[in-house]
């Protein structure tokens, strides 16, 4: 095999060649051209990538609302209603005083404080039911069981507001039900129920 | 002129046999004769069966809310043999998990992480975690049921990390909660992101190993006149080929036989009655039910900590108790514990 020759390799200047510059001076300056360089290489890209984390980084947070719910007249002391957000998300609302205020009212939203899951009522045992890791809780919410239970952790509540006998909550206007839904779920005749929220 | 073309390429790239073999002439011990010494290759021959039957995947599925469902039954129902390669990728990945936990076993038993090959094992560990977390991505572009509270779950679990967590959950999910930009995001990851950091960090442990050598041992039935050693190539590249060839019959044959499924579509306002995710978080899973979120997700990561720092650990017991066979105990303890909870979890519905 047949190896090129190499052309010479440039070789160092020998040492104190540079004439003018005294050794010191020098070496100063290319550490400082140095530490220009890596501060510059630092900055630049470093810039970009907190640029790029930026554009990584979720912009906006959830749109919410106002939306009505009823005429406090409406529902009685110790009753309850189901309200469905714009986004299909159920609230579990209840009257617990007569007062005729904000006071009265609690509604509780159904994603489980533990990890995110839904909760469904279980009307046979009296209790929110969150199936992802056995979470349980009363009536009024509170976790009882499960690892809600143990870290003290209630079902989140929604706003309320009360303005000339009309009962408001503030929710969530964006659809969690990113599916498409003009499509009709599963065991579900549209037909039937007239779309109804379940 | 009659110039062959080997000829023209050996005049431009000048390696031929000779310098194959120098380069590849790695000694192996004789050992690794015998397949349950290989179980690191087999982990990276599945990586390669990855890429492979996820690139094909990725031709037809669509990652949004909207179409990736639609997208996964059209590769199982009508695309040509997509449900095979679906089956292929499922099953790979599967025994992907289990090869890297194995190999990590036969690691930890034979003590094989000790010095100089501390740095291996911390390089092995993040290719376990990441070999997980790719499991983890993968199933969540299905956007059945499970796929989707699995990866809400999953989210919200980062979100118990003290201080950083809220940041880490947003950025996972693009959002506060599951949406629109959430699917792209984790399919991004599934197939760029987290298997080029994969192929990077096998190449390094690969470099460590041929800098560092397979570590040997010395069996009491060992002939001592006959040489410890065997050559990598051709012979050593022979046994992973054969152990290639068991593992593409035995993964078409799984694929056919028990083929991917897919479950009820996504619906994000009811979570099934019974949830569970991929086996290999099983364990996990029965975890986060016996403590509550913040205590559960501190001490799991209290429990990755010291397997990072186990080559360390050991080495303080070693030095101040040179026969302590603590290692041996902890191991099967931890093997014990990890089996106990996955068939705890296997076997019940909540
Ligand atoms: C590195 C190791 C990898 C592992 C462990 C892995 C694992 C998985 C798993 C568990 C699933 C869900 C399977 C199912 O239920 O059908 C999946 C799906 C998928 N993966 Fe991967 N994957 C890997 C690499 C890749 C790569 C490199 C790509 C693309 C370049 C890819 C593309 C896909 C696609 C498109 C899907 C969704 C389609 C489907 O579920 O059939 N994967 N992966
Ligand atoms: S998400 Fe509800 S108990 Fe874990």
């Amino acid at each position: 095999m047949h190896t090129p020759e190499r052309p010479p390799q440039p070789q160092p200047p020998p040492e104190g060649h540079d004439s003018g510059n005294p050794p010191d001076r020098r070496s100063f300056l290319a550490r400082a051209s140095s530490m220009g360089m890596i501060a510059g290489l630092g900055a630049s890209y470093g810039t970009a990538g907190l640029y790029a984390a930026r554009y990584l980084y979720p912009s906006k947070p959830r749109d919410k609302a106002w939306m009505f719910v009823a005429r406090i007249a409406d529902v009685a002391v110790g009753g309850s209603l189901r309200y469905t957000t714009p986004g299909g998300e159920k609230v579990a609302l209840a009257r617990q005083g007569s007062a005729g205020t904000v006071e009265d009212f609690v509604a509780l939203s159904s994603t489980c404080p533990h990890l995110g899951c839904q909760v469904h009522w279980e009307s046979q045992n009296q209790r929110f039911f969150c199936p992802c890791h056995n979470g349980a809780f009363d009536k009024s919410g509170k976790g009882i069981s499960g690892p809600p239970g143990d870290a003290g952790q209630s079902l989140p509540r929604y706003p309320l507001r009360v303005e000339g006998g009309l009962l408001y909550i503030e929710v969530p206007t964006e659809s969690l039900e990113v599916a498409d839904a003009s499509a009709p779920r599963e065991g579900h005749d549209p037909c039937l129920d007239g779309g109804a929220p379940l | 002129m009659s110039l062959s073309p080997l000829t023209w390429i050996r005049e431009r790239v000048p390696v031929g046999p000779e310098q194959l073999r120098e380069l590849t002439n790695e000694p192996v011990p004789n050992h690794l004769k015998k397949w349950w010494w290989c179980l690191g290759g087999t982990p990276a021959y599945l990586f390669v069966v990855q890429i492979v039957t996820g690139i094909l995947l990725a031709f037809y599925y669509k990652p949004s809310p909207q179409t990736a469902y639609e997208s996964v039954r059209y590769i199982t129902e009508e695309a040509s043999f997509g449900w095979f390669l679906r089956g292929l990728h499922k099953w790979a990945a599967t025994m992907m998990v289990a090869a890297v936990v194995l190999h990590q076993m036969r690691i930890f038993f034979t003590g094989a992480y000790r010095k100089p090959r501390e740095l291996n094992w911390l390089v092995g560990m993040c290719l376990l975690l990441l070999t997980l977390i790719v499991g983890f991505t993968g199933y969540s572009l299905v956007y059945e049921q499970l796929s989707y509270w699995g990866a809400t779950v999953g989210a919200n679990i980062t979100d118990s990390v003290p201080v950083v967590g809220v940041y880490l959950k947003e950025l996972l999910l693009g959002g506060e909660v599951y949406n629109e930009n959430t699917l792209s995001r984790f399919f991004i990851l599934h197939a760029a992101v987290l298997p080029v950091t994969m192929a990077a960090l096998i190449a390094l442990h690969v470099t460590l190993i041929r800098l560092q050598g397979v570590t040997e041992f010395h069996f009491r039935d060992e002939d001592r006149k006959k040489p410890a050693f065997f050559n990598f190539f051709p012979d050593h590249l022979l046994t992973e080929l054969s152990i290639g060839l068991v593992l593409m019959v035995l993964l078409s044959v799984l694929a056919t036989v028990l083929p991917a499924e897919m479950g009820p579509k996504a619906d994000p306002l009811s979570t099934p009655e019974v949830i569970k995710p991929e086996w290999f978080f099983y364990v996990a899973f029965r975890w986060l039910k016996l403590f509550s979120g913040t205590l559960a997700v501190l001490s799991m990561g209290l429990i990755v900590f010291l397997m990072y720092a186990w080559p360390f650990i050991d080495a303080r017991i070693r030095r101040s108790r040179p026969e302590s066979e603590a290692s041996v105990w902890i191991g099967v303890a931890g093997a014990l514990a990890i089996i106990a909870l996955t068939v705890w979890e296997a076997s019940v519905a909540h």
